[in-house]
């Protein structure tokens, strides 16, 4: 029988309220484990960044408490337990600095007063590009990188920092499919390995593809659990009130059967096209307005 | 031949000059490669011309120049915060707005008490005729620039390049970054002396600027862009003793002088190379 993993991230009604009186979050609990890759899902504005902000300790919560590991952030934090992966816009990709010298900036916490790089430095940086398929360009300047490729050197930083708990704003924004499919299959490895993986995303998608746990967040806590039984049509509606695009297809629509089941598409910024039928007869069906024609 | 070019080094003024125009110049250099990373040129500009009434206020009191125009850098950085988070103004209005309002007052303060300071000194700079007790004071200040910049450069670049990152590697980010404002204030007032507020800025951004177009290391870039700041501001101050010119117009100018070679021929980022791999792709097309 498998060991139960150990809680490493446990919040307990946090709520954030800015100095300008705006809330951004309230009353949020949940606990995770490792061996986890969570997605977090909200609209944008739902308070899914000050959450991420809250378990980093940029802002400090209003009420309730954060704990890492059992421990406070700020100590959890000086033990490197938690890895932070940026969203690609976030950073200046003009910076002097070649790939290398980012992941060895996640082994900062682990050196000397003047950051002198040690041999285990070096392995660790080494064996983090090799794990994302980077080694090849570690002396690239960051901003000669694609998009893939950029988001690629900021999970090798995760890795050589070695946080058991990492972070990820949008990872798939901007990233080309062989890289999503890569890093996807990066994750679960880390997951495995004890790792729990927090994924802040929009893209819905996504969810179901790879995360085995979800939370639902607006403003406060609407669901948490298992990615089966939470992931469903009903909490969606829930976390995205009136956001989403959405549109049913009953069997009446697709076939002249008398197959019931419906296919039901949920998406947020873009469009969705969804092809349906046998190829050569293929329907391709607006999830927009419904109207369906021949191409 | 030989001895006029020597000539210089025999007067003690002149040695004075070239040796602490180019500790100045080596600190400000320093600065200038975090500061044009993060566009904040703007604010070694606001900060350098907010120390004036500082330091006309520090002559009136007979204090050391080098607190009064500390003071008044924090007090100005202070309300320069205090107006952006109360208003909705851009940041460029508020820098704009609160660094003039200080330069005015310490003209002001100036033209009131006419005698007290030579208001052309503060602004224009005159190192030539830097007293002993103002050399230590430089000194003092850049050796405490040297000893922070040396000991968290890698720190700081951690966390102009990825703040979120670097609190999660637990460095403390906002001590970090008052540590780098009070260095660039403190600097800005050694340099006061050298080339004047006026000039401070050219010399807490040319010679990054100049490094960046050369090198994508940023410790590489750090070491050329002291290297440039420190050999141009010597050179600054010795080549006035033949031209009979202002130091800071020289420093400045023989800084901008490098900065056009880079960004001719820099080898990776410069104009010449552009124009010539342009030309290979449409030659090839």
């Amino acid at each position: 029988m498998l060991q139960p993993s150990p809680i490493l991230l446990n919040l307990e009604k946090v709520g954030v309220t800015y100095p300008n009186g705006h809330t951004a979050i309230e009353n949020i609990s949940f606990t995770l484990q490792g061996g986890t890759i969570c997605g977090l899902v909200g609209v944008n504005g739902a308070g899914k960044s000050t959450l991420f902000k809250s378990i980093m300790g940029f802002v400090k919560p209003t009420s309730g408490t954060v704990t890492i590991a059992g421990l406070e952030v700020k100590t959890a934090l000086r033990r490197n337990l938690v890895s932070y992966v940026p969203q690609t816009e976030d950073v200046d990709w003009n910076f002097p600095v070649l790939v290398e010298d980012v992941v060895m900036m996640g082994r900062y916490g682990y050196m000397g007063f003047l950051r002198h790089p040690k041999a285990a430095d070096r392995l660790a940086v080494q064996d983090a590009l090799e794990r994302v398929g980077m080694a090849a360009f570690r002396k690239r300047q960051i901003g000669e990188l694609s998009g893939g490729q950029k988001k690629r050197v900021f999970v090798a930083r995760a890795l050589a920092q070695g946080g058991k708990i990492i972070l990820l704003d949008e990872p798939f924004t901007g990233v080309d499919i062989k890289t999503e499919d890569s890093l996807i299959l990066l994750f679960r490895t880390l997951a495995q390995e004890g790792c729990l993986i927090l994924v802040s995303t929009h893209n819905l998608g996504s969810v179901p593809a790879f995360c085995d746990q979800v939370l639902l967040v607006n403003k406060t806590l609407l669901a948490a659990g298992p990615v089966e039984t939470t992931f469903t049509e009903e909490n969606l509606a829930k976390a995205f009130g009136g956001m989403l695009r959405h549109r049913k297809l009953a069997g009446s629509d697709l076939h002249d059967d008398k197959d019931h089941r419906a296919v039901t598409v949920l998406t947020d910024d873009e469009s969705a096209l969804v092809f349906y039928g046998h190829q050569g007869d293929k329907k391709i069906i607006s999830p927009e307005g419904g109207g369906d024609g021949s191409p | 031949m030989i001895s006029l070019l020597l000539e210089p080094f025999t007067y003690e003024y002149m040695q004075k000059a070239i040796w602490v125009s180019a500790l100045v110049g080596g600190v400000c250099a320093f600065l200038s490669s975090y500061l044009i990373l993060k566009g904040w040129s703007l604010m070694g500009d606001a900060l350098s011309h907010s120390i004036v009434p500082g330091v006309a206020l520090a002559y009136l009191l007979a204090v050391p120049y080098a607190i009064g125009a500390f003071f008044a850098g924090i007090l100005a950085a202070f309300s320069m915060t205090l107006v952006k988070q109360k208003t909705k103004l851009r940041e460029d209005t508020v820098i704009g707005l609160v660094f003039t309002t200080f330069f005015a007052l310490g003209l002001l303060l100036v033209s009131i008490n006419p005698t007290s300071v030579n208001i052309q000194a503060i602004i224009l700079g005159n190192i030539l005729a830097i007293s002993n007790e103002d050399i230590y004071q430089v000194v003092i200040i850049s050796a405490i620039c040297l000893i922070c910049l040396g000991m968290f450069w890698k720190d700081l670049l951690a966390v102009f390049f990825d703040e979120a990152h670097a609190r999660s590697i637990g460095l403390p980010v906002q001590l970090l970054k008052i540590m780098f404002f009070t260095l660039l204030s403190a600097a800005t007032v050694a340099a006061l002396q050298t080339v004047g507020a006026c000039l401070v800025i050219a010399m807490v951004v040319t010679p990054g600027a100049t490094a960046y177009l050369l090198t994508d290391r940023f410790g590489k870039m750090i070491v050329m862009s002291v290297l440039l700041g420190s050999l141009t501001a010597a050179a600054g101050a010795y080549l006035s003793y033949f031209l009979n010119a202002s130091t800071g117009g020289l420093i400045v100018t023989l800084q901008t002088a490098l900065f056009l070679l880079a960004f001719l021929y820099a080898p990776k980022y410069g104009l010449l190379k552009a124009r010539r791999s342009l030309h290979q792709k449409t030659e090839k097309a």
